[in-house]
């Protein structure tokens, strides 16, 4: 017999599939090019906080360095399409792996250390990291203000939206099939009280080791998705707003509930993209100021209405 | 051979000392580990159990130094404790806090163990929903999931009322039958002495007494000091 948190999340799934299916139809039927766009942002930003919430979400592992990684992603499409020309799959291949790579190299000596340490470390590691890029940035070769006119996934806005729905759909069934096995089990386990658990003989290192440098990955691919669709790969990839909208998607959502990120995706980006129309440099203070309401009225997140 | 052995454990925690020069054995059964407060049990199953490390002394499992090794890697000789305070994994369901560590060790005996923990028509309740006597007997079958050899049960009596306290008794008895070897560190003597083999007094992180159930009902001196006369008179 199925238990009900494997019901629970049987649920979310089915809902987050519909709602991802039915921003394809909107975008579709209604044609609006802003509209689009949005979805298309929203999209990116749904990969990144899925990124950030399967891995610090279950494991309560809080890492500020997520923009870090899809900047990598960012970075890696406009300078292999620059220099090499590559097809699109390669780019998005190419920027995974640099995520997972980097991912890796960030993860083995962070994830030794718990709580505020590794916060500070992730946050630290990755400045490092931005700082040596953007310093030799020129040195390397690389254009001043950064790569334009990067492929696109198609030249249909609307067939793109449709493709980036396909990944999406895809990462959301991957983060559903490990939440459901014995590893995700592992993670929430890590999350909850990782001494108990290495006190009964789990090494939870390499399970931190492979979700974390998973996730970057994610990331590195949503940076390569979103280089591709601004057709611009520029030094603004490793902005704040790559780490706080993800931060605020996945609590939202229900942090650790990977289910609640798509409809908080969408409610969230959505949302900004409308309201910078109307009250433009405005936008960010209400959005902090309706996450605040959300986080005080809503604790458990959007997930916690699934239930 | 010896399940295990404790040679010249020390102890300290900045200027306190916690343990002081502890020896014993353990050849088999059921130790129980008695003592007032700040005696140093808990230290004591710590530094078993890997989750402290002694400043000084040599701790061996079947003969084998297991001093240095981290605490999963005694986990996965068999050296299980469990803690004081239960601490299940309260985003797991019942079942699931079980197979956790079952399947890490290809095994598939969770239904057994949830048969016989009792747990079973509760397995997929969150221990969130579980009474504290059942979380209890949920730690044990977590630590009974990682196949252990060596219980380490840090007062597992804590906060159960009598009928409580008689059913996990006669499942720590059943435990004994099917071969694990345990060590009890508990408050309350009287539920603690029909279980042991051999008692250990500790006071002040130094032994006072190490020997059978029998001679340390019998020592009058000990009665005295610690449990306030006889021994065993519902202490």
């Amino acid at each position: 017999m199925k238990n009900k948190q494997i019901l629970f999340l049987s649920r979310g799934y089915i809902i987050s599939i519909i709602i991802v299916l039915v921003t394809v139809v909107v975008s579709t039927v209604i044609r609006s090019p802003f509209l689009t766009l949005s979805l298309t942002i929203s999209d990116i930003f749904i990969l990144l906080a899925l990124a950030w919430d399967f891995s610090s979400g279950t494991t309560n592992y809080i890492n500020f360095g997520i923009s870090f990684f899809f900047g990598i992603g960012v970075f890696a499409t406009g300078y292999f399409y620059y220099s090499f020309h590559l097809p699109v799959l390669l780019l998005l291949l190419i920027s995974t792996l640099l995520g997972v790579l980097a991912g890796l190299l960030f993860t083995i000596p962070t994830v030794r250390v718990r709580g505020v340490f590794f916060t500070l470390l992730s946050l630290l590691l990755p400045l490092m990291g931005t700082s040596f890029i953007l310093a030799f940035w020129t040195v390397l070769g690389m254009p001043t203000i950064g790569y334009f006119n990067i492929v696109q996934i198609s030249k249909s806005p609307e067939v793109a939206l449709i493709y980036i729905s396909i990944i999406v759909l895809l990462l959301l069934t991957l983060v559903y099939l490990v939440n459901s096995t014995h590893f995700g089990l592992v993670l929430k386990g890590i999350g909850d009280d990782e001494n108990a658990l290495v006190a009964q003989g789990v090494d939870s290192f390499p399970y931190k080791v492979v979700i974390f440098s998973v996730s970057m990955g994610i990331a590195g691919l949503a940076g390569a998705i979103y280089a591709m669709t601004t057709t611009f790969a520029g030094v603004d990839s490793f902005g704040l707003e790559f780490l706080l909208y993800p931060m605020v998607i996945a609590i939202l959502g229900g942090k650790g509930k990977l289910l609640g990120t798509i409809p908080a995706g969408y409610l969230i980006i959505l949302m900004s993209q409308y309201l910078q129309q109307y009250v433009g440099d405005l936008t960010l203070m209400l959005f902090a100021a309706l996450a605040i309401f959300l986080f005080l009225f809503l604790p458990k997140g959007i997930s916690g209405w699934y239930k | 051979m010896s399940v295990i052995e404790l040679r010249n454990i020390s102890k300290s925690w900045g200027g306190n000392k916690a343990l002081k020069d502890i020896s014993m054995e353990m050849e088999s059964g059921i130790v129980g580990i008695v003592g007032p407060n700040g005696a140093g049990k808990t230290t004591l199953v710590n530094i078993i159990a890997g989750q402290n490390q002694p400043s000084s002394g040599k701790v061996f499992y079947k003969g084998k130094d297991i001093t240095t090794l981290p605490s999963y890697k005694r986990a996965r000789m068999g050296i299980i404790k469990t803690f004081q305070v239960v601490r299940p994994f309260k985003s797991l369901t019942v079942r699931e806090n079980v197979e956790l560590f079952s399947k890490i060790r290809g095994q598939t005996n969770s239904e057994d163990i949830l048969k016989i923990t009792g747990l079973e028509s509760f397995q997929d309740r969150f221990p969130v929903e579980l009474p504290f006597g059942l979380l209890k007997k949920l730690e044990i079958a977590k630590a009974l999931s990682a196949n252990p050899d060596l219980l380490l049960l840090d007062e597992p009596f804590g906060g159960l009322g009598k009928d409580d306290i008689e059913k996990l008794s006669k499942f720590i008895l059943e435990l004994r039958e099917m071969g694990k070897h345990m060590i009890i560190v508990e408050h309350k003597i009287s539920a603690l002495l029909p279980l042991v083999d051999k008692i250990v007094l500790l006071d002040l992180g130094e032994i006072k007494f190490d020997g059978s159930v029998n001679e340390f009902r019998a020592n009058e001196r000990i009665g005295e000091l610690y449990f306030g006369g006889v021994i065993d008179a519902g202490n």
